[in-house]
């Protein structure tokens, strides 16, 4: 297991490398810099030459690109990531500014959508077939095709604006400040509601059929009829013998859905005016503000090895197969 | 065990549902206030569509920069409603025979609001920092590119002779982009990256506090040495999704915002909006254009282009797009601006038009492909627009199709900001459908003349003409207003005959505000914002809802 572990943490190491390497590439690559960008917001105003050189200096943008990577990489080693191009602020503060924000919102939603989901997962694997389950089946699959821009903006015009009882955007109130803690905390869920429903339902209906196929393939096995034969209650027939061994998948399918936890989702943040990485890196990225971008990715590409060596050591404790086949070796 | 779990479940649903009930917020009041004298006092709320990147006056680098600090400093001069300079922080100027020195006279009652008073020392402090590389200032520094600083000079505390190269016809209007900054806050630490999310100013308002990608809040300055602004407190807030502002008015949120054209056509009519919203249509100095990369071996002949310039449906996109909420233009000046020669007619549409002057400078289909060639040459190129807004993507689309009538092949490159401004910047393209901007003086000096190619200026067309240089040449150093009038009235046509551009039109802003809102005046050429009074003049006819 030990072994194991180190191994899988040296591949994670040179991964994050690739891919720092990767998107630097990638991003100076693109057409436009951030001169470029400076360029077309002054629309009109032409810019003179010696600011234009200043600015080029200033991000090393008049060095080989390698020499620019390792200028990058310097910084990168003690958590400077240099300043944004848009704003001037450390790139980092940006980020620790936002990241929280961007992590509540996908969180609460992941956790519900997981909570909601693999039950009805569990309980269309049971009924497989059967009418119900077919129409819950259509169900989740249209739930799972509507664009979420056109969802935000149906439940907006419902909640905000014709009901008006749940906020239209924002994360707080205007006199978030003034109020008591309690008061405070259901300021923060009203605000909550609305963009975490439009996060879940896609999520939710991933859940429902990810679980619902990863058991229907376990209950069919013979340990199921055994235990139903030997007399075990329904329930836990299905918590105790068929979850446990539908464990993988679902368990992948948690190491696919940690790195959204902090990159975030554009368009809801921007339907719900949240404060968050997802708007962050897509401003980032048209402006060419690539001290954010890579920032950004950095974080991202961490959080992603970091989930992918979660799931790994999560297979091992799911499954006995992967430690003894470890220890085998 | 079971009931009781149920139970606690029934009864928190029953708390959260109270919860919400008891927090919904208050829907506005129709106001029907028929008072029309000014009061003073209450909250307006303003849309941002994105976060400012600065609060330095200085650095300012977008429009949203701008709204803010228009609050926050009294510039040099404001621009009045006929985009005139009309007295700001100078209460009078005077300008040299030669049109090199401009002597300002400060308000002598002027103070930051740190108390501390404004003085001469302050001003050129200001503007040995604009034409400071190192300040990164991107907006406003090329206005003062011609700036003398060694015969610049403080003549007491509240005059300063800010001195120039050479005459500019339009300098004093560029002193609206200064404002001036306290020597003995900005001059320590690095005045680039440190005043940023800090401000002392002159202005009638001061910052209360920036929640960054939230909202900026902003008191009126009890202190103001100028005559006040009516509303005490304005508080911008930041929303980027233009449906999420339309909804924001509609439930009373904010006061104003911009509208998407489809958005105001739809519901400008709206009886039950209309009763607290004012739905806004005016024009200001902009236009969109097609601009003709002169290097490329299609569009070196103005006939050529003129061709071109008659494939556009002009009519059908102002009336079928834009709703007729959009004007034609017939050269680089726009109706309400006084360099605007109104003889120079549009170029009409008219495809046959075209398809007869192609084919008389030997332009013709003679393999019968649909596209026209001249010897090895087939009439194809690329039209390179900006991702983003659906009505330019329905325009090029127009445009393609309508070329492909008469022959032309036209391909259409959707491209983001960035890398479109990358490749017309460098001459790395064939054709481009882009926008203006326009400043309150009409100088096309970076535009159109043939010193200005990039990275110099924005002549990315590459456009040369000698007489064209010497009209704008002879106009921006021509101080006695009617004759300069006459030096564009005669480029207008120069550069009409010479289409460098495919002048498409100039669209009208569309914006909704709420009716408790008042004082609320347009002016031609600068639209809404950013003149005087402008916003500056805005009172509220009923106490804040929030």
């Amino acid at each position: 297991m030990g072994a194991y572990l180190v191994r899988r943490f040296l591949y994670a190491i040179l991964t994050f490398f690739g891919i720092t390497v990767a998107t630097f590439t990638l991003i100076h690559s693109v057409p436009g810099d951030p001169i470029s960008f400076y360029i077309g917001n002054a629309n009109r105003a032409t810019i003179p030459k010696a600011t234009l050189e200043a600015i080029r200096h200033e991000y090393h943008l008049d060095e080989p690109l390698p020499a620019q990577y390792l200028y990058w990489l310097r910084g990168a080693v003690t958590f400077d990531f240099g300043r944004s191009v848009l704003d001037r602020r450390p790139v980092t503060e940006r980020i620790l500014e936002k990241l929280p924000n961007t992590f509540q919102l996908n969180a609460i939603a992941f956790a519900l959508a997981a909570l909601l989901g693999i039950p009805i997962g569990l309980w269309s694997a049971t009924r497989s077939g059967r009418p119900a389950e077919r129409a819950s089946a259509v169900f989740f699959f249209l739930l799972y095709s509507l664009p979420s821009f056109w969802v935000a903006l149906l439940l907006m015009q419902l909640f905000a604006v014709k009901l008006g009882i749940l906020p239209l955007f924002g994360m707080t109130s205007d006199n978030y400040l003034d109020l008591s803690t309690a008061e405070q905390l259901a300021d923060r869920l009203r605000h909550l509601v609305l963009p975490v429903l439009t996060l879940m339902y896609a999520q939710l209906a991933i859940f429902v059929r990810f679980s619902k196929s990863a058991l229907t393939e376990v209950i069919r096995q013979d340990f199921i009829t055994t235990a139903r034969a030997k007399g075990a209650r329904e329930v836990k027939v299905l918590w105790h013998h068929a979850l446990r061994n539908a464990l993988i998948p679902l368990i992948t399918l948690l190491g696919l859905t940690i790195p959204y936890l902090i990159s975030g989702s554009v368009i809801v943040e921007q339907i719900f005016q949240w404060d968050g990485a997802g708007l962050l890196y897509y401003d980032a990225i048209l402006s060419r503000d690539y001290p954010t971008v890579m920032a950004l990715t950095v974080v991202t590409a961490l959080f992603t090895l970091f989930a992918s060596v979660v799931a790994d050591v999560l297979y091992a404790f799911a499954d006995p197969r992967v430690r003894l086949g470890e220890a085998a070796q | 065990m079971r009931t009781a779990i149920i139970i606690a479940v029934k009864r928190l649903c029953v708390a959260l549902v109270l919860l919400f009930l008891a927090c919904k917020p208050e829907r506005p009041a129709v106001e029907t206030a028929a008072d029309d004298t000014p009061r003073d006092g209450g909250t307006l709320i303003r849309r941002l569509d994105a976060d400012i990147a600065t609060l330095n006056p200085v650095t300012v680098s977008s429009r949203y920069d701008s709204y803010i600090a228009n609050y926050l400093f009294t510039p040099m001069v404001y621009i009045g409603r006929d985009m005139d300079a009309v007295p700001g922080l100078a209460k009078s100027w005077d300008i040299s025979k030669d049109g090199k020195i401009y002597r300002f006279e400060l308000d002598e009652k002027a103070t930051f609001s740190d108390g501390t008073p404004v003085t001469a020392n302050d001003v050129l402090f200001t503007m040995r920092k604009i034409i400071d590389p190192k300040s990164e200032a991107l907006q406003i520094a090329n206005g003062f590119e011609l700036l003398d600083l060694a015969n610049t000079k403080v003549i007491d505390a509240h005059t300063i002779e800010i001195a120039f190269r050479e005459p500019l016809a339009g300098q004093l209007v560029r002193f609206n982009d200064v404002s001036v900054v306290p020597e003995h806050v900005y001059s320590k630490g690095d005045f680039r990256n440190d005043y940023n999310l800090t401000a002392v100013g002159n202005g009638p308002y001061k910052l209360v506090r920036r929640e960054a990608g939230k909202q900026i809040v902003l008191e009126r300055r009890a202190d103001y040495w100028r005559e006040k602004p009516h509303i005490q407190t304005i508080i911008f807030k930041i929303i980027n999704d233009h449906n999420t502002a339309w909804n924001a008015l509609k439930t009373g949120e904010i006061d104003e915002t911009l509208l998407a054209s489809d958005t105001w056509w739809r519901e400008r009519n709206n009886r039950r909006l209309n009763e607290y919203i004012d739905f806004l249509r005016f024009y200001k100095g902009n236009y969109n254009y097609v601009g003709w990369n002169e290097h490329h071996p299609l569009f070196g002949d103005k006939r050529v282009r003129r061709a071109l310039a008659m494939c556009i449906p002009t009519e059908a996109v102002i009336q079928d797009l834009y709703h007729g909420t959009a004007r034609a233009m017939s050269g680089p000046f726009t109706p309400d601006e006084w360099a605007y020669n109104p003889d120079v007619p549009v170029i009409r549409y008219d495809p046959e038009g075209a398809k007869t002057l192609l084919a008389s400078l030997g332009w013709a289909d003679k393999d019968g492909d649909g596209v026209l060639e001249k010897g090895n040459q087939k009439f194809t190129f690329d039209l390179i627009s900006l991702g983003g807004s659906s009505t330019g993507k329905q325009i090029v689309q127009m445009i393609q199709a309508e070329m492909k009538k008469v022959g032309i092949q036209v391909e259409l490159l959707i491209l983001d900001g960035a890398t479109a401004i990358q490749r017309v910047f460098h001459g790395n393209y064939d054709a481009a459908y882009l926008a203006w901007d326009l400043d309150p003086d009409p100088d096309p000096y970076s535009l159109f003349h043939s010193s200005q190619n990039p990275p110099k200026g924005q002549n990315y067309i590459f456009y040369n003409n000698p007489e064209a240089d010497r009209l704008i040449m002879e106009a921006r150093r021509e101080l006695d207003q009617s004759k300069r009038k006459d030096l564009y009235w005669r480029l207008h046509q120069v550069l009409a005959e010479d289409q460098p551009y495919a002048w498409v039109v100039q669209a009208s802003a569309k914006w909704g505000i709420n009716k408790r809102v008042r004082g609320v005046e347009t002016s031609p050429g600068m639209g809404l914002l950013l003149w005087y009074p402008g916003e500056l003049g805005w009172w509220l006819a009923s106490a804040p809802q929030h």
